[in-house]
C-alpha cells in the first residue's frame, strides 16, 4: 500500500531552549490508515505533528508526505490536508456558518455542503448563532468539522474528543471511522487510550522524542499481556476470582471444577491495556487531559 | 481569487468586531469640527486631520485585528489553509487602505469646499495607510496583547510622526522628506495647496519603492515570528 507519510531519521532541536524534541524518529503511515501517536506531555508528539504539518522548520532527516519532501511543498499542501488542533480556534463574533464559509473561501477545491456538515455534528440548529455563545463542546465540534470540509486526503487531529460528552465523542469517532472507510489517512495525537484503541489501525508510543514501540493496538495488547483467563464466580455468597493458564485450560481440574460446579459470573482474558503497555515500556504514566 | 476572498473576510471580521461603527462616529465628529473652521485654515486642518487619523488608522487597527486573531487562535488556523502569507498580508493592507480612503474622502468632502487634487489625495492616503499598516504587522508579530502593542507602537509614532512637524515651517524640511511619513504628508498638503509635478512624481515613486521593500521585510517578519515561530 502506498505510503502517505514516511519519516526517516527525523531530528529536531528547539533553538530557543536547546531541547532536542525529536530524536532519530522513524515511522511510516499507509494510505487509508488511522495512525495514533501516544505519549505523555512533552514527549515530542505535537512537535512531530507540527513538523509534518509544516508549522515548524529546520528539521534534519526526511519527512516525505504524499510522495514529496515536506520542505519542498508549497501551501498547496493544505489543499490535501485538514488540521484540527486540540483547542477550538474560531472567529468568536461570527456565526458557525460564517466561520466555515470564511475558511472554505481559501480552498480551490469545492467544499462539502455546510448545512450537511453542521448537521453531522449536531450544530445545524445553531448555524446562525454566534460562536462566542457556544459551549466548549460545540466549539470543538465546529473546529473538527471545519478540518474536513474540503475533503482532504490526509488529516491531522490533536485530541479530537477533548471536551466532548460521550455522545458527541461517539459522533466524532464515527466520522473519523467513516473517513477511514472512504480511504482517507488520519494522523491522530492523543492521550486517550480508549480513543486510540477504538480508532487506530496502528499506534506508536513516543517518549523523550523517540518511538519506543509501534504496532496494532490489538497485537500489542496481546503481546504485552499474559495468557491467563480470569474467572469470577460466586461461592457461599462471596464473589471469588481465580487465574488459569490458557494453555492448560482443558486439562486443568481446578478450572473444570469451577466451570462445572460454581456459578460463574465473569470470564476475562488478561491482555494488557494500552496504558499498561505504555507504563511498562517507558516507566512513565500517561497524563490524561 | 484567494486574496479577494481574504479581503472580504477581513472586512467582515472588522465589521463584526465593531471597528466600522467606531470609525463612523469618529468621522462624524471630525467633519463637524472641521466644518466650523474658517475657510483660510480649513484646508490645512483637513489635510492634517486626514493624515493624522484615517491615514494612520492602519497602525492602530492592524494591531487590534492581529491581536484578536492571535487571541481567538484563528491565525493558527489560517496558516494551515492554502492562503499564502503574502495574500494574508495583502488583504489586510488592502482592507485597511480601503477603509482609510473611504473615511479620508468622507472627512475631506464634508469639511471643506476648496479645490483638491483628488488623485494625489488618494495616492497619498493609500501609501501612508499601507506603510503604517505594515509597521503595525511588524510590531504585532512579537506582541502577546494589545497593551504590549500600544507600548511598542510609541517609538514608531515618534520616529514617523514627529518629523512631520518639520513641514510646518522648518527651513530644512526637505531633509526630512526621506522619512516616508513626511514624504506622504508633503503629497497630501500638495493635494490642497499645489506641488510641482516633478516633486510629486518623485515622492510617489519613492514611497512606492519603499512600500515594496517594506512589504518584503514584513513578509519575512510575519513568516519568522508568526507562521514558524522561529
Amino acid at each position: 500500500m502506498e505510503k502517505v507519510i514516511e519519516v526517516c531519521d527525523l531530528e529536531f532541536t528547539y533553538k530557543q531552549t536547546g531541547k532536542k524534541a525529536v530524536d532519530r524518529m522513524n515511522f511510516s503511515i499507509s494510505d487509508g490508515e488511522v495512525f495514533g501517536f501516544l505519549g505523555p506531555s512533552g514527549a515530542g508528539k505535537t512537535t512531530t505533528q507540527r513538523l509534518i504539518i509544516g508549522l515548524i522548520r529546520g528539521y534534519s532527516g526526511s519527512i516525505s508526505v504524499m510522495g514529496k519532501e515536506r520542505s519542498l511543498w508549497s501551501k498547496d499542501f493544505f489543499e490535501e490536508t485538514g488540521v484540527a488542533f486540540d483547542f477550538p480556534n474560531l472567529y468568536l463574533k461570527l456565526t458557525a456558518a460564517e466561520n466555515l464559509r470564511l475558511i472554505a473561501a481559501y480552498y480551490r477545491k469545492k467544499v462539502s455542503d455546510i448545512d450537511m456538515l453542521l448537521d453531522e455534528v449536531g450544530l445545524l440548529q445553531h448555524r446562525d448563532q454566534r460562536v462566542d455563545s457556544f459551549s466548549k463542546g460545540m466549539k470543538m465540534r465546529l473546529n473538527f468539522v471545519r478540518s474536513l470540509m474540503h475533503q482532504p486526503r490526509l488529516m491531522f487531529f490533536d485530541e479530537p474528543t477533548s471536551g466532548l460528552d460521550p455522545v458527541n465523542a461517539h459522533v466524532i469517532k464515527d466520522i473519523i471511522l467513516r473517513q477511514k472507510r472512504e480511504g482517507r489517512t488520519v494522523f491522530l495525537t492523543t492521550h486517550n487510550m480508549s480513543v486510540a484503541e477504538q480508532l487506530c489501525d496502528r499506534v506508536a508510543f513516543v517518549v523523550d522524542g523517540r518511538i519506543v514501540v509501534t504496532g496494532s493496538p490489538r497485537s500489542l495488547m496481546i503481546e504485552h499481556g499474559t495468557r491467563d483467563l480470569k474467572v469470577g464466580y460466586s461461592e457461599n455468597g462471596n464473589i471469588c476470582e481465580k487465574l488459569f493458564d490458557m494453555e492448560t485450560l482443558g486439562t486443568n481440574s481446578d478450572f473444570l471444577s469451577v466451570i462445572n460446579e460454581k456459578k460463574v459470573i465473569s470470564l476475562h482474558s488478561c491482555e494488557a491495556s494500552l496504558e499498561d503497555i505504555f507504563i511498562k515500556l517507558t516507566g512513565k504514566r500517561l497524563v490524561c487531559e | 481569487m484567494r486574496v479577494v476572498n481574504a479581503f472580504f473576510s477581513d472586512m467582515l471580521f472588522m465589521f463584526k468586531q465593531g471597528f466600522f461603527t467606531v470609525y463612523v462616529i469618529v468621522i462624524g465628529i471630525y467633519s463637524v469640527i472641521l466644518s466650523f473652521l474658517p475657510d483660510d485654515i480649513a484646508p490645512m486642518a483637513t489635510a492634517l486631520t486626514v493624515f493624522s487619523d484615517p491615514s494612520v488608522l492602519g497602525l492602530f487597527f492592524i494591531g487590534g485585528v492581529i491581536m484578536l486573531e492571535k487571541g481567538q487562535g484563528v491565525l493558527y488556523v489560517l496558516v494551515t489553509t492554502p492562503l499564502r502569507s503574502r495574500e494574508y498580508l495583502l488583504s489586510k493592507i488592502l482592507a485597511l487602505t480601503v477603509l482609510a480612503l473611504l473615511s479620508s474622502f468622507a472627512i475631506a468632502v464634508m469639511s471643506t469646499h476648496v479645490r483638491v487634487n483628488w488623485l494625489l489625495f488618494a495616492l497619498s492616503v493609500a501609501l501612508t495607510s499601507s506603510f503604517f499598516t505594515m509597521c503595525g504587522v511588524i510590531i504585532s508579530a512579537s506582541c502577546r496583547n494589545v497593551n504590549e502593542y500600544m507600548l511598542r507602537m510609541v517609538p514608531y509614532m515618534i520616529l514617523f510622526v514627529l518629523p512631520c512637524f518639520s513641514l510646518l515651517g522648518f527651513p530644512f524640511s526637505w531633509l526630512f522628506l526621506a522619512i516616508p511619513s513626511v514624504a506622504a504628508l508633503k503629497l497630501l498638503l500638495g493635494a490642497y495647496s499645489g506641488i510641482s509635478p516633478m516633486l510629486a512624481a518623485s515622492l510617489l515613486l519613492y514611497l512606492a519603492l519603499l512600500s515594496y521593500l517594506l512589504f518584503r521585510f514584513t513578509l519575512r517578519v510575519f513568516e519568522r515570528k508568526i507562521v514558524f515561530n522561529d
